[in-house]
């Protein structure tokens, strides 16, 4: 069993294996395998909660300062019942998703554009860091003053976001494919587009990913507080509406919330591109 | 000679090329005054010290730089640029990693549409010419030196260009494979008639592969001599190569050129670290 562990920890930083080693292990082996991964990984939220409960339980904290792991679970379920928890989930993701959409349409064509022109790549670079340190929290006030209290300024802050490290580190890709790979493909004929099609963009591909994945956790912790501040209903909303009643349970239920959605987005989603795309790209490049 | 039916397929007139040096913005002569011309189906090869501008006139006939001055021609039309009629193989191979052999090799036929059976059996001709089988669906990382190399050159065979182009494609492989790639280099450039320009500093290499050989003098490369090789190509192999009094002498005169042409590079180099 310590084996098909270690076998599955070398494959997945390498992500060279796709296939699982089903050969050598039964299926009911397997899936212990993932029980003790996902025990692993359980492990230490279950730690916390067990110190939280116990500081709660033998200091005599007030409810209006901490409340009980229970009391957030019952928070959470109350929530879901009345189906607050889940429209919200829906509206926080819906954002997230159209933003990620119309960044991933601008900022992947432009930062293309600014790899292939060193001279420009060069003259941007100082920009796009100067942007980089002006996070787009820091553009709501901006916003809330163009757009007031609404979906678009949340939108509008996400989409910056997004883009910047998206744009950036296409950039970044499309300046490491090696100006040779392009020669060569002239010389099988290639026209332009053929040669982005067949050179830069698989080429920069790994760093394109690397952005899309730092760009979507930037913009869902950006979102969340996009929607304290604009009030139009998602996660952010629901937890600073809380504070203004004093629903400690509930903040606590919505950070935690907000923590495992991303968990399960990076895991399930962000991860797994990553690990066909860069990690075989890496792999092979080096 | 062997093919050689006499129609220059490349002619290089009188060219001339100076560029500036990225570091250290000096201004370097990189070609002075070339005049070549390669004929339908000749070998080619190019010696010389290095830095003497043979990879320069390689990316001049490549299209890939414009030489500062003199006409280049392919067919009798001037190169404006890279194309599928000048096939090149890099010194450095430029083989997609993400690709797999067989998609590396049939890139350019992607690139010139040709219909997918047509492809398909072209790219596994090549791919057992070249001793590939068995590695279709692997990765270059996969590879080994050699087997990387031959991928180059099939994919550059694979398009059919008339004119191929190879800047020191032998240099980073062990002498061993080396051997056995120059004698399956020249059994293929015999069996497809193929037009070539090989670049590289190995005098042995230029003197087996080449029906002439063309020793250039140091920076600003220069024509020094155009040396005829006389064994037929299709009679070489490297058996022969050792044994044959007229290749000897050939390889000597050649290598005689190349040191000399080395022995003023380094005077040059020395009275500059003097001054």
């Amino acid at each position: 069993m310590a084996q098909v562990q270690e076998g599955r920890q070398a494959a997945l930083p390498a992500a060279l294996e796709t296939e699982r080693p089903k050969g050598t292990t039964s299926f009911g082996s397997a899936s212990l395998g993932r029980l003790k991964e996902a025990a692993r990984i359980l492990a230490p939220f279950g730690v916390l909660a067990v110190i939280w409960w116990v500081i709660k339980a033998s200091f005599d904290i007030s409810d209006n300062v901490l409340v009980s792991p229970w009391a957030v679970i019952t928070a959470t379920v109350e929530l879901v019942r009345v189906g607050i928890l889940t429209d919200f989930i829906g509206l926080s993701i819906q954002r997230l998703g159209g933003a990620t959409l119309i960044a991933v349409f601008t900022a992947v064509p432009i930062g293309i554009v600014l790899g292939l022109n060193k001279n420009v790549a060069t003259a941007f670079e100082p920009f796009f860091r100067f942007l980089q340190n002006v996070s787009g929290i820091a553009w709501l006030p901006l916003a809330v003053v163009w757009y007031g209290l609404s979906n678009t300024t949340i939108l509008l802050v996400i989409i910056y976001t997004l883009t910047l490290p998206l744009g950036f580190n296409t950039m970044l890709g499309i300046k490491t494919v090696p100006p040779r790979y392009a020669q060569m493909c002239n010389s099988l004929g290639a026209s332009r587009l053929r040669v982005l099609r067949d050179v830069y963009i698989p080429g920069a591909l790994p760093n394109i990913i690397v952005g899309f994945r730092l760009g979507i956790g930037y913009g869902w912790r950006a979102l969340i507080a996009g929607e304290m501040l604009a009030a139009q209903g998602g996660l952010g909303d629901m937890i600073f509406q809380a504070r203004t009643a004093n629903l400690i349970d509930q903040i606590m239920a919505g950070m935690i919330v907000i923590g495992c959605l991303y968990l399960v987005m990076d895991r399930l989603i962000l991860q797994p591109i990553e690990d066909v795309t860069v990690g075989r790209w890496g792999v092979l490049r080096s | 000679m062997t093919r050689a039916n006499g129609r220059p397929k490349i002619e290089v007139q009188d060219v001339s090329h100076w560029f500036m040096q990225q570091q250290t913005g000096d201004e370097v002569h990189a070609l002075d005054a070339v005049d070549l011309t390669l004929r339908q189906g000749e070998f080619v090869t190019v010696v010389g010290p290095s830095g003497c501008g043979k990879t320069t006139l390689l990316n001049s006939i490549a299209g890939f730089i414009k030489p500062t001055q003199g006409t280049l021609l392919c067919d009798g039309k001037a190169i404006k640029g890279p194309g599928r009629d000048r096939g090149v193989v890099f010194q450095d191979l430029a083989i997609l990693p993400w690709r797999t052999v067989r998609r590396n090799i049939a890139h350019g036929l992607e690139i010139a549409k040709t219909p997918k059976a047509e492809r398909d059996e072209r790219v596994a001709y090549l791919i057992t010419l070249v001793g590939l089988e068995g590695f279709e669906n692997h990765h270059p990382h996969q590879l080994s030196g050699g087997m990387k190399q031959r991928v180059a050159v099939a994919r550059t065979w694979a398009a059919d260009p008339d004119v191929i182009l190879m800047d020191e494609p032998f240099a980073a492989v062990d002498a061993m494979t080396r051997l056995t790639l120059q004698e399956e280099l020249n059994r293929l450039c015999l069996q497809t008639g193929k037009t070539v320009m090989f670049i590289t500093h190995s005098v042995d290499e230029a003197v087996f592969l080449g029906d002439r050989v063309i020793a250039m003098t140091a920076r600003p490369g220069r024509i020094k001599e155009d040396v005829k090789v006389p064994v037929p190509r299709a009679e070489r192999d490297w058996s022969r190569y050792n044994t044959d009094p007229d290749l000897k002498t050939v390889t000597e005169h050649v290598l005689s050129l190349v040191r000399s042409e080395h022995g003023e590079q380094e005077r040059a180099q020395h009275a500059e670290a003097v001054q």
